[in-house]
C-alpha cells in the first residue's frame, strides 16, 4: 500500500511516516502544506492520503479543502483526515459525496498503532471510519427518520459510523453477525435507503446519522 | 456606552422637520398672494437652530478648529462691519452668539469626557478582572489535568523501562496506562483549547461557528448571520461567546420551543442578539456576568431584557474598530 502525508509539525510527520513504514505501508511522498499535497497525490497516484486540517499558509482549514478538492480530481485515493479536533461540519462535508474511501479521526487515535493501521487499510479500501467522538457528538439528537429506530438499532448505527464491520460491531455489542446483519437491514429500511453496494448504504446511513442533527 | 450618535441623530431629524417648516412657510406666502418675501427670516432663523445644534454636537472637529472658525466668522463681521463705515457695532451680536455656542459645546465635551473616562475605567477594570481570573482557571486546568497527566505517563514510561528486562508483560501495562494518560492529557487540552477559541471559529468564521454551535440542540435555533466580512478576530471571538452564552443560557433555563441567534452589522458595529420565547426571569449571574465584561472590555454595551413569562434578549452592540 503507497501513502501520501500531510502534515506541518515535522516531529508528528517524521514519527507518521515511521509509523507507517514500520507497519507495511509505503509513505511515497511526506508534505506539509495542502498544496503540496494536491501536487503529491496528483504525481505519486497514492492509495491513500492521510491529512491534517490545520497548516500553512493560513493555519485555518486548508487541508480539509485540499482533501475535499482530491475527493473530486483523484476519487481513487482515499483521503484519511487526522486532526486535533474534530468537527461535525468537517466529517459531513467529507461524507458528502456517498462515496467511502474516507475517514476522519483525531490524532490521539494514533496511539494505538494497530487499531490506527487498521483503520489507514480500511478507509484506503473503501471504507469509512469516524472518530467515536465525532459520533458521541450526534448522541441524543432529533429527527424523525432516527426516532423510528430501536435503541439497539441506534448503537449499532453509531458503529457502523465509525467504520465497523458487521463483524467488529457483532464483536464490540456481543450479539451474533446475524443479529447485526438483521439490524443493519432493518436500519436501511427504516432510513429509506434503496438497495445498493453495500459500502455505498453505509455511507448514507453515516450522513443519515450526521444530517439528523441539523 | 455615551455616544455622540444620538445627539448627530437628532441635528439629522430637526434638519428635516426645518425643512418641513420652510417649505410649508413657502406655501403660506405663496397662498396669501406673495408680497413683501418674508419667509426668508423663517429660514434664516431655523437654519440657524439647526447649524448651532449640529456644530454643538460635532465633535470630531475638535474644540480648537471650531474656536478656530469662530475667530475667523468674528474677524469676518467685523472687516464687513468696517468696510460698510463703522457705525453701530452690529457684530457684537453675531460674536456673542459664537461665545455662547461654544461654551455649550465646552460644556458638553466636558460633560461626555467626563463620563466616557467614567466608563473606560469601570470597563478596564472589569477586563482586566476577566483577563486575570480567565487566565487563573487556564492555569488551575493545566496544573490539575494535562500536566498531571503528563507526570502520570513519565512515570509509567519509566516504570517500563524498569521492568522490561525483568517482567515483559508488567512493562506491558504499564505502557499501556501511560497510553491512557497520554490520551486523557490530549483530551484535556483539546478541552481547553475549544474554551479560549473554537477550531471552526477560526477556520470558517461566525456563521459556521454558531450553525456547529446549535448541530444537536434539544430545541429548533434558527441562525441568521449577515456580515460583509469577517469582523476583527476579539470581536469575532467576543460574539461568538455571546451567541455560545445566549444559547446554552437558553437550553438551561428558559423551557424554550424556539431560539433565534441573529448576527449583523450596524453602524460600524456587530450586533448579536440571542432570542427565546421561554418563561423570562434570567438573572445576570456567572457566565452572563462574565460575557458582560468580555463585551465591555471591547468598548461594547450588553443588553439583557427578560421580563417574568418572558421573552429573553440578550443583546450585544460590538463595535468594529479596524
Amino acid at each position: 500500500m503507497r501513502a501520501v502525508i500531510a502534515e506541518d509539525l515535522a516531529l508528528l510527520r517524521d514519527g507518521l511516516t515511521r509509523l507507517l513504514r514500520d507497519n507495511e505501508i509505503e509513505v511515497v511522498a511526506a508534505v506539509g502544506d495542502g498544496d503540496a499535497l494536491v501536487h503529491a497525490v496528483l504525481r505519486e497516484r497514492p492509495d491513500i492520503a492521510i491529512v491534517d486540517i490545520r497548516m500553512p499558509p493560513t493555519f485555518r482549514d486548508e487541508g480539509l479543502r485540499a482533501a475535499l478538492h482530491l475527493r473530486e480530481r483523484t476519487p481513487e485515493t482515499a483521503v484519511l483526515i487526522v486532526s486535533q479536533y474534530v468537527e461535525g461540519t468537517y466529517a459531513r462535508e467529507l461524507l458528502a459525496d456517498g462515496r467511502g474511501g474516507v475517514g476522519y479521526v483525531l490524532k490521539d487515535r494514533v496511539m494505538d498503532v494497530d487499531a490506527f493501521v487498521e483503520t489507514v487499510r480500511r478507509v484506503a479500501d473503501g471504507g469509512t471510519a469516524l472518530d467515536p467522538e465525532v459520533v458521541a457528538h450526534f448522541v441524543g439528537r432529533r429527527d424523525d427518520r432516527l426516532a423510528a429506530l430501536t435503541p439497539r438499532e441506534n448503537e449499532v448505527l453509531a458503529l457502523i459510523a465509525e467504520g465497523r464491520s458487521n463483524a467488529g460491531i457483532a464483536e464490540s455489542l456481543v450479539l451474533t453477525v446475524g443479529a447485526v446483519e438483521k439490524h443493519v437491514a432493518s436500519i436501511f429500511k427504516k432510513l429509506g435507503l434503496p438497495p445498493s453496494d453495500e459500502t455505498h448504504r453505509r455511507v448514507l446511513a453515516v450522513l443519515a446519522y450526521l444530517d439528523s442533527a441539523c | 456606552m455615551i455616544s455622540r450618535l444620538p445627539l448627530r441623530r437628532t441635528a439629522r431629524a430637526l434638519a428635516w422637520a426645518v425643512l418641513l417648516i420652510d417649505l410649508f412657510v413657502l406655501v403660506v406666502w405663496a397662498a396669501s398672494g406673495g408680497g413683501r418675501f418674508w419667509p426668508v427670516w423663517v429660514w434664516l432663523g431655523t437654519g440657524l437652530v439647526v447649524a448651532s445644534v449640529w456644530w454643538v454636537g460635532e465633535s470630531t472637529g475638535g474644540f480648537r478648529r471650531l474656536t478656530g472658525q469662530a475667530v475667523l466668522i468674528s474677524l469676518f463681521l467685523i472687516g464687513v462691519w468696517a468696510a460698510a463705515g463703522g457705525g453701530s457695532f452690529w457684530p457684537v451680536w453675531p460674536i456673542a452668539g459664537l461665545g455662547l455656542l461654544l461654551g455649550l459645546r465646552a460644556v458638553t465635551r466636558g460633560v461626555q469626557n467626563e463620563a466616557r473616562v467614567e466608563e473606560l475605567t469601570q470597563s478596564r477594570a472589569g477586563a482586566v478582572e476577566a483577563a486575570e481570573s480567565q487566565l487563573r482557571r487556564i492555569e488551575r486546568d493545566l496544573h490539575d489535568g494535562a500536566q498531571a497527566r503528563l507526570v502520570a505517563l513519565g512515570m509509567n514510561i519509566g516504570l517500563a523501562e524498569q521492568q522490561l528486562a525483568k517482567d515483559p508483560e508488567k512493562a506491558q501495562e504499564h505502557l499501556a496506562e501511560a497510553r491512557e494518560a497520554a490520551g486523557a492529557a490530549l483530551q484535556e487540552l483539546r478541552d481547553l483549547a475549544r474554551g479560549i477559541h473554537p477550531p471552526i471559529l477560526a477556520d470558517r468564521g461566525l456563521d459556521a461557528a454558531i450553525r456547529a454551535l446549535t448541530t444537536h440542540t434539544a430545541v429548533p435555533v434558527s441562525v441568521d448571520v449577515d456580515l460583509p466580512e469577517r469582523p476583527p478576530a476579539a470581536v469575532e471571538t467576543a460574539a461568538y461567546f455571546v451567541a455560545a452564552e445566549g444559547l446554552a443560557n437558553a437550553l438551561k433555563h428558559a423551557q424554550a420551543s424556539r431560539i433565534d441567534i441573529d448576527v449583523h452589522e450596524r453602524e460600524d458595529a456587530v450586533v448579536v442578539r440571542v432570542l427565546d420565547d421561554g418563561r423570562g426571569g434570567v438573572s445576570e449571574a456567572g457566565g452572563l456576568r462574565g460575557l458582560r465584561q468580555r463585551v465591555e472590555a471591547l468598548d461594547g454595551s450588553l443588553r439583557i431584557a427578560s421580563p417574568e413569562g418572558g421573552p429573553t434578549v440578550i443583546e450585544a452592540v460590538l463595535p468594529c474598530v479596524r
